[in-house]
């Protein structure tokens, strides 16, 4: 790398202009996003927004309820992925590529239409309600709609590839040298798998949790189309305050609640892995 | 180490993440309007339907313009700063890392929330620059980071031999550095314009009266109607998408990115 004397110089015409964007676009509204929870219109500093927020009966179920639907779908996808991300580490390349490029495709596509499909699954009439009523399982339509399950199903399909990928490329590093050893030194395949493949692919596994669990609690369309005004979660509920009942106040709140649970959680996951190193 | 129940998995894992659009492809030719399944019969209805809804070709052409203006202005904003990471060693390093991988820290809804609360304090501000500026700040962790690691790939030797043979910083960039980015020009183009182009949250709130993007007005027909038009329109996005990767892949090779 040359230095030079101008280099300052350099960077700041480099930097200046996307920068200058980022402040006056992004941080400024949000700062002013952040102004508007704490200071309602009469002017004066208050709280009372966020003391609201959490007296609530209402908002507290909504945000308890997006936290536990958050670890659900994280679970969920850790245990689907887990095993079969192992498998496609280890697959020759031909094969692996393609099959890395079917769990790419679902994230190319809107989640408008991801969502849409389970619609036609768990609908009054869908998939799954057709097949127990043809069965003779149930006689009258079960409701799965609107429900917690018809949410958690949408988030853990639209969210999976986002655990497959780092996990697969963590277990790709992972030497075939080091199972075998393990399985000479006479470790069982599921003792070489806790204690060895799941330590040293632990990477993966924080990146990947970490994008599907604050991706599940800020997601809006899949919440919105499958749990409706019915079964709020934290973006549908900060929709309805701000577009519905117009309390602009709430609304600002629940965004900073929302963007403080992102923010926490990746600070917390963060830090757990410098630990670990 | 491989065992059967790892098969198994694999092959839940699969179907679960490409079950629903073979679902969606089969419902969008069914002849029955209320989404049951198995489908009845066999029309072309919906696919008509998409064509005739003015929501949709006008949502499509916003999208696309909005897609394509947006990561072209994070791009020709963000490639310096790419640039200014890999090549110089400064202490504001890490501040400046961390604001341009903000935008994906923070809530697309939120972020779209902020915005129309900021511009309606500022005033009338037309709908199309509004989502510009809102795709261009969420595009920007994408673009920074695909070019920056395109630029770590490429030897720094070799423009600080056409700087040192006399060529200014600029002229060493533009002939040699620009030239051999090309394929992380092009994956950072193609991320960035699906991220646009898929949006919901950033988008839902700043779109305006008349000016509507595709996917939040696919989400907008959905409540209000309840038939397969939405999924005969998924099956010409999922070909759209596919042949627009496709085609960036045959021509640049973005595997190698991704």
């Amino acid at each position: 790398m040359i230095r030079r004397p101008n280099q300052n110089r350099s960077i700041i015409v480099l930097v200046a202009p996307a920068f200058i964007f980022v402040l006056v676009f992004f941080v400024l509204p949000l700062i002013f996003l952040l102004s508007q929870s704490v200071l309602p219109g009469d002017g004066g500093f208050t709280l009372t927004g966020y003391a609201d927020f959490f007296e609530s009966r209402v908002s507290r179920i909504v945000y308890l309820r997006t936290l536990k639907i958050g670890l659900i779908v994280t679970g969920i996808s850790v245990l689907m992925s887990y095993p079969a991300a192992f498998l496609l580490a280890r697959m020759p390349a031909r094969r692996r590529s393609f099959l890395m490029l079917l769990v790419i495709l679902p994230l190319m596509t809107n989640a408008v239409a991801r969502t849409f499909a389970w619609l036609i699954i768990l609908g009054k009439r869908g998939m799954i309600n057709q097949t127990l009523m043809s069965l003779g399982l149930v006689e009258t339509p079960v409701r799965f709609m609107y429900t917690e399950t018809a949410i958690v199903l949408g988030l853990t399909q639209l969210f999976l590839p986002l655990m497959v990928l780092p996990l697969v490329s963590a277990m790709e590093n992972i030497p075939d040298d080091v199972l075998e050893a393990a399985r000479s030194l006479g470790a069982n395949r599921l003792t070489t798998f806790v204690r060895i493949v799941v330590p040293l692919s632990s990477d993966g596994l924080v990146l990947g949790a970490t994008l599907v669990f604050t991706g599940s609690v800020t997601a809006f369309v899949t919440p919105a189309i499958l749990g409706g005004s019915r079964l709020l979660m934290m973006s549908t509920l900060l929709r309805q305050k701000s577009v519905a009942i117009f309390d602009q106040q709430a609304a600002a709140v629940i965004a900073v609640v929302m963007i403080l649970t992102t923010l926490a959680v990746n600070l917390l996951l963060r830090v757990g892995r410098v630990r670990q190193v | 180490m491989v065992s059967r129940w790892m098969y198994i998995s694999l092959v839940i894992l699969y179907s679960f993440l490409i079950g629903p659009f073979i679902i969606i492809f089969m419902a969008s030719f069914g002849a029955n309007a209320n989404l049951a399944f198995p489908p009845q019969g066999f029309t072309l209805d919906w696919f008509a339907n998409v064509f005739e809804r003015s929501q949709f070709i006008d949502g499509f052409w916003v999208s696309l313009r909005l897609g394509l203006l947006a990561t072209i202005a994070s791009l020709i904003m963000g490639i310096p700063v790419a640039y200014a990471l890999t090549r110089f060693q400064f202490a504001a390093a890490g501040l400046v890392e961390t604001v341009f991988s903000a935008p994906i820290l923070v809530p697309g809804l939120v972020i779209g929330f902020a915005m129309l609360k900021f511009y309606v304090r500022l005033g009338d501000l037309n709908v199309l620059t509004v989502l510009f500026i809102g795709h261009t700040a969420i595009l920007f962790p994408y673009s920074v980071r695909v070019i920056s690691a395109s630029l770590r790939n490429l030897d720094p030797n070799v423009e600080d031999a056409a700087i040192s043979l006399g060529a200014s910083r600029l002229r060493g960039f533009l002939l040699v550095v620009l030239p051999n980015m090309q394929a992380g020009i092009a994956a950072a183009f193609v991320l960035g314009f699906i991220t646009s182009f898929n949006n919901v949250p950033v988008s839902l709130f700043l779109s305006g009266p008349g000016v509507t993007t595709l996917p939040v007005a696919m989400f907008s027909y959905l409540e209000y109607h309840f038939d397969p038009t939405i999924g005969a329109l998924s099956t010409l996005l999922v070909i759209f998408t596919i042949a627009l990767v496709q085609t960036a892949e045959r021509l640049l090779g973005l595997s190698q990115f991704v």
